[in-house]
């Protein structure tokens, strides 16, 4: 699974390399609009090692702000399952303030918050958690009625047991939606550091974009696809792992 | 011939001359640094008033932005002139980029610091030993402040470097001595804040402390420069001429009119103060021609960039300056 992924990365970064370097020599531009080969090498010996640490630095804050999401996406899902006026309004709520772009949330929450990593986690949860939501609350919303009408009838239905049941009968639907949003955390920790952030790799990517060094940024993209790929091999493979334990029971 | 007719046949002449004057002129586009905004006043009043129509060019002026990059839209092709600040002209020629400069816009890099004197003391560069600095890590303001303390010895670990976002809660709060800002765009907002709060205010210039970091300017390709000196010549000089008439006091009501025009965002009370020390800035002294180049300058800039290892090695900055003869 980690070869596959890590190959399947490397061919796509591969090709988007090549079709850059066609296209500089294609049209014979310089170095400043794209890095030559051999600019790209000397930048990654310099810059790979603190580049790599801001890759791990992101990656950290992305996996805690996708706990945080899902932990977010599984209270309002459960709340919102609920016919009641409570439960219509959280939904109502949750789709509101997605409709919000981040980057027009984002400098509240930078004043409110500070630069700091609170803000990073809020940002990364707040972009990964809508995809995971639409999911949890269909899952969470919809009854299995074979088995729930077994407890209904019997009276012994409560609603811990009736969201088990569902997660328990959704739970590979609910493994691929948590491991496709991994990569919208990474994406949005990326984002909350390019916005305001003193460390992590949108950070550095920032920094370079300031000096206009696209080597520097090539390196960061092929960092952040190792890291991201890394992680989704990670979270295939606990789902995967998951899945086995409940059918063994 | 009945006098209707005869007002049809002149309005159909001076069509057709209006439409064969339009298809002479010759189309360029002209990217800019940053949005629309005082510092591009000048550009825009060339535009809208004529400038480039009379020299026989149809100019787009585009905006800039931080996602664009004028000497990149050149080397590709998009436009055919640009502007951008120095730091990115040295680095972009030090990576092999094809680029001259037509001229220099600010004679005074309009990056200062503000600080609040009764707060600060502050007579001389010395003095910011032991003070805490916003700066933008990557921004030009960092290889600026960099430079003075380097020129007044004080080493990195000597002063509190603080990272400078959108936000001015910091310096507001007091948590920073020195803040980063543009002296002819931001400086009159935040300055209007402090008065109304009663503080008071003064602002930093590496210009003054010896630093001369040069800002933006007026670039093209070398290809323009031998292919189409022709153009070259005619678009600088409508350029220069709208700039100087831009910035002339007595037009500068049509000058914050154009402004406006272009600029929505920004209120007119904002402009009309932003637009005398834009002055000050490009033409800080009367016998001072707009728009020259200060060689002297950018070989300083060039200096700063390769000491902070900002450039991979030295610009001939001699052959980046443009004069036509």
């Amino acid at each position: 699974m980690l070869h596959r992924r890590i190959y399947q990365f490397l061919i796509i970064y591969a090709i988007g390399l090549g079709l850059l370097l066609a296209l500089k020599y294609g049209l014979n531009l310089s170095d400043y609009v794209i890095p030559s080969p051999d600019e790209i090498v000397r930048t990654c010996r310099t810059y790979g090692g603190p580049y790599l640490l801001a890759v791990l630095n992101t990656l950290a804050v992305a996996v805690l702000g996708h706990i945080l999401s899902i932990c977010l996406a599984t209270v309002v899902a459960v709340i919102g399952r609920l016919t009641a006026w409570i439960g219509s309004f959280i939904r109502t709520a949750a789709y509101n303030i997605q409709a919000y772009p981040i980057v027009a949330v984002a400098p509240i929450i930078f004043i409110l918050l500070g630069d700091g990593l609170q803000s990073r986690l809020l940002i990364a949860a707040m972009i990964c958690y809508f995809p995971l939501l639409l999911s949890f609350i269909g899952v969470f919303s919809e009854p299995i009625r074979e088995i729930e009408h077994f407890y209904e009838s019997t009276g012994r239905m409560t609603w811990r047991l009736q969201v088990k049941i569902r997660a328990f009968e959704n739970i590979q639907k609910l493994t691929t939606v948590i491991v496709g949003s991994a990569t919208m955390a990474m994406v949005g920790t990326i984002v909350a550091e390019f916005i305001a952030a003193t460390a992590g790799i949108g950070y550095s990517i920032r920094i370079a974009l300031y000096q206009s060094d696209l080597a520097k940024i090539l390196v960061a993209l092929f960092l952040i696809g190792v890291g991201t790929s890394l992680y989704l091999v990670s979270l295939e493979w606990a789902g995967n792992a998951l899945q086995k334990r409940l059918k063994s029971l | 011939m009945k006098p209707s007719l005869k007002i049809i046949c002149i309005a159909c002449a001076i069509f057709l001359i209006a439409c064969a004057q339009k298809e002479k002129l010759e189309e360029v586009n002209y990217r800019l640094k940053w949005l629309y905004n005082v510092s591009a006043v000048g550009d825009l009043y060339a535009e809208t008033r004529g400038y480039f129509t009379r020299n026989g060019l149809k100019v787009n002026v585009k905006p800039g932005g931080p996602e664009r990059d004028a000497l990149k839209e050149l080397e590709l092709g998009h436009a055919h002139f640009g502007v951008a600040s120095a730091d990115q002209v040295l680095r972009a020629a030090a990576k092999g980029a094809p680029i001259v400069v037509l001229a220099q816009l600010f004679q005074v890099n309009p990056l200062h610091w503000i600080y609040r004197p009764d707060q600060t003391v502050f007579s001389g560069g010395e003095e910011l030993k032991g003070k805490r600095i916003g700066v933008t890590f990557g921004g030009n303001d960092e290889a600026i402040l960099r430079a003075l303390l380097a020129r007044y010895g004080i080493a990195e670990s000597q002063v509190t470097l603080f990272s400078v976002r959108y936000d001015y809660t910091p310096f507001y709060e007091g948590r920073v001595d020195f803040w980063p800002l543009y002296l002819n765009a931001q400086a009159v907002i935040i300055a209007e804040k402090l008065e109304k709060a009663g503080e008071t205010y003064a602002f930093l210039s590496p210009d003054r402390l010896g630093v001369r970091f040069v800002a933006n300017s007026v670039v093209t390709t070398r290809e323009m420069v031998e292919k189409r000196p022709e153009t070259v010549k005619r678009f600088l000089t409508a350029l220069l001429e709208g700039w100087r008439d831009a910035l002339d006091p007595r037009n500068q009501d049509q000058a914050i009119q154009v402004l406006l025009d272009a600029d929505r965002e920004t209120p007119e009370a904002v402009v009309r103060k932003q637009l005398p020390v834009t002055r000050e800035l490009m033409l800080p002294a009367a016998r001072i021609e707009f728009g020259k180049i200060d060689a002297v300058a950018w070989k300083q800039t060039e200096a700063i960039l390769r000491s902070q290892n900002l450039i991979p090695g030295s610009v001939d900055v001699e052959s980046l300056l443009f004069t036509f003869k």
